[in-house]
């Protein structure tokens, strides 16, 4: 398939959650849209290699904007996902007793205020930790997502909206053409590395961790960003342990939970789960995947399973299966408060061209939100 | 020499330590890079107001596997060994102090306690000698106190160097005392110790010894906050003045029923009450040392608290990073 010269309303560059979902979304009120992706599908990367949490607030016991938001967006994705949602585990958290940054009590409060779902863990739960470390268990209401069963939804949507897919291709460069429209220079990776041209009234930029490639390579503005080099251990877990997720609040700890598309357990740490990190600075940017393919790679589940062993001792039967390395791109403010804002830059650097990045994929809506009014 | 593959963690606290810290950690790190397949070094900053904090800030860019744990102020050696033991992931965790303790006898510290069935080694130092003349009697002193009257087996001249299991550890951090002296809290968990006689180094070349005060302060700490022994030496004491005063009240009342004409008795009523202002004082400031020692323990404060935690992230040179920068 080739749109060579094509001219297009909407191009989106990034064939994730994100720019799947934006597609499908903006296809009501436009003619002709169109998706490039560079692997050979739609959501590979980031919108797999995570965590597959649907937030519902228990994360951001610190931040109560957040935690909001979170409880607003939970039920929604919930229910218009309700076929990717993994339901068949319980999910806890726990509160550590040293280290931690929020007390059992104050983890408890806040969400009672914010009014999600809590209760003390049953004693089947509290006989797997050790109460030297972790002070309380609760139990909570939260998901799992599953990358594969979603990213089958969003082909059969993008296919029955109508809107097109180039996948193997990446967007090079953009370039304002005087009649403010957009031209976009691709390169293809499906063998013959012929470039296409396509033409664009609107822009948008979903591509996460790339988000700067195109940016410096049209020598427009980058974003100041940051890149971790984050891996995740999947584990075989013993019997007691495979229909459960714990998370461990609040400070340097672990979280393990589900993940559906391998039906195994990824396992995360907030210490040893990110390797290496840069950031993204004006005429300092190198492209983030070619980077992350060529940096070492040794795995810290070890260390992982050694720390997490000893909150609950039956970890120490886990099986370090394989890792699942991806790049993390965060906003660098996020970092001080902790919140997950999205990044959302319209007209940047051309009129028409949009740069949208968030950071967990209940953000989704966020976005809808942020872009109501732009097409009416 | 074959690394080995059991994982090691090393503990060190630090207080105002600029002067050595780098020099320490590169030491260190050198050891167990060569010796160990896996290892991590906690660094715990006491609440330094010198430089040491961002030396150690800047060591995390250039080695791996390090870990700096901030307390959020001052709170003792033994606190910040604490922290760091709470912390701490390995199956042997070495406790050593930067200043004192030479890193080249981690490998050997480490085996023996891993090849023999002694949750525990302790680090002895080799002599006393340089030491004054009061502080060797006052040692002595107080080893023989804690050894036959306490029943505490303190071995003698220990020091913070030392390699515990991770059995030991787990039993060490379930000790939430206020008042922590590790050597003491790793003996009364049991398991079996070895010792492990070396010559402490001196890192920073300062003259460097505990205070007559110091020593006795820390000697009451230890003797109060682990035994109820000196509070059975004042009942003792309470029992003895109660049964002078009764054989003393026997006498009057004798004197009284059985002589015509009382004298005065100014001497023995001021000699009586003397002692047992005496005896009452004495018993007084025992049992004020051990209230004050239950109301520390009853605030059930936490030990310690954590300004922040920082790790190895080694960024890739500048110069690597050129080389993978495409075209």
């Amino acid at each position: 398939m080739t749109f060579l010269n094509d001219e297009f309303n909407i191009v989106i560059i990034g064939g994730g959650f994100f720019g799947c979902s934006l597609a499908i979304h903006l296809k009501k009120k436009n003619e002709r849209i169109l998706v490039v992706e560079m692997e050979d599908d739609i959501l590979l990367r980031a919108s797999y290699a995570n965590q597959a949490r649907v937030h519902n607030g228990y994360h951001y016991p610190r931040s109560i904007l957040t935690a909001l938001r979170s409880r607003v967006n939970f039920p929604r994705f919930a229910e218009d996902y309700a076929d990717c949602i993994f339901k068949d585990f319980d999910q806890y958290y726990a509160i550590g007793r040293k280290f931690s940054k929020v007390s059992a009590n104050q983890f408890r409060t806040f969400m009672e205020r914010i009014g999600a779902e809590i209760t003390p863990a049953p004693k089947r739960i509290r006989d797997l930790i050790n109460p030297g470390l972790i002070e309380e268990i609760f139990s909570v209401k939260e998901y799992a997502f599953d990358a594969v069963k979603l990213r089958e939804k969003l082909k059969r949507e993008l296919q029955q909206a109508g809107v097109d897919l180039l996948l193997n291709t990446q967007v090079s460069r953009v370039e304002g053409l005087p009649d403010r429209k957009i031209i976009l220079y691709c390169k293809d990776f499906s063998g013959n590395l012929n470039t296409d041209v396509i033409t664009a009234t609107r822009v948008y930029n979903c591509t996460y961790s790339h988000i700067n490639q195109v940016l410096a390579d049209s020598r427009l503005p980058v974003i100041p960003l940051k890149h971790e080099v984050t891996e995740m251990a999947l584990l075989e877990l013993p019997e007691e342990l495979q229909d459960i997720g714990i998370t461990v609040m609040c400070g340097p700890f672990f979280s393990f939970m589900p993940f559906p598309p391998l039906a195994v357990h990824t396992l995360s740490h907030v210490r040893y789960t990110p390797h290496h990190f840069w950031f993204d600075k004006q005429g300092d940017y190198l492209d983030p995947y070619r980077f992350f393919e060529r940096l070492p790679r040794k795995s810290n589940a070890m260390y992982m399973l050694k720390d997490a062993q000893r909150f609950i001792p039956a970890l120490g039967k886990a099986r370090h299966l394989d890792s699942i390395w991806e790049v993390k791109t965060i906003l660098p403010q996020s970092e001080v408060d902790d919140s997950r804002p999205i990044l959302l830059k319209k007209n940047h650097g051309l009129p028409g061209l949009t740069c949208i990045m968030g950071g967990k994929i209940d953000n989704i809506y966020d976005v809808f939100e942020e872009l109501e009014g732009e097409f009416r | 020499m074959t690394t080995s593959d059991c994982f090691v963690s090393v503990v060190a606290p630090l207080k105002n330590d600029e002067k050595i810290v780098t020099d320490f950690m590169e030491e260190v790190v050198e050891i167990l890079k060569t010796n160990f397949s896996n290892y991590e070094l906690i660094m715990v900053d006491d609440g330094s107001d010198d430089k040491t904090v961002s030396l150690v800030e800047e060591k995390l860019k250039i080695f791996e596997c390090i870990r700096l744990v901030r307390l959020s102020r001052h709170f003792g050696e033994e606190v910040a060994i604490s922290a760091g033991l709470d912390s701490a992931i390995g199956d042997f965790i070495v406790v050593m102090m930067p200043n004192n303790d030479p890193p080249f006898a981690i490998p050997e510290m480490v085996s023996l306690c891993r090849n023999g069935t002694a949750g525990i080694v302790t680090g002895v130092r080799g002599h006393r000698e340089k030491e004054p003349f009061w502080s060797r009697i006052g040692a002595d002193l107080f080893y023989w106190y804690t050894k036959r009257v306490l029943d505490m087996n303190l071995p003698k001249n220990s020091t913070q160097f030392r390699v515990l299991s991770r059995q030991a550890v787990n039993a060490i951090t379930q000790v939430r005392d206020q008042y922590r002296y590790i050597r003491l809290i790793s003996n009364f968990i049991g398991y079996s110790q070895i010792e492990y006689t070396y010559e402490p180094i001196n890192r920073s070349g300062k003259k460097q010894r505990r205070g007559f005060w110091q020593s006795i302060n820390m000697a009451a700490d230890i003797v109060i906050a682990n035994s109820a022994h000196p509070l059975r030496v004042v009942s003792v004491l309470g029992l003895i003045a109660g049964l002078l005063n009764l054989l003393y009240i026997t006498y009057v009342v004798l004197i009284f029923l059985f002589k015509a004409q009382v004298a005065e008795g100014w001497t023995t009523t001021n000699f009586q009450s003397a002692l047992m202002f005496f005896f009452i004082f004495v018993i007084l400031t025992v049992l004020s040392e051990y209230v004050g020692r239950i109301l520390n323990e009853a605030r059930r404060r936490p030990l310690y608290y954590i300004f922040d935690e920082k790790n190895s992230s080694v960024m890739l040179a500048d110069a690597e990073r050129r080389n993978v920068v495409e075209e």
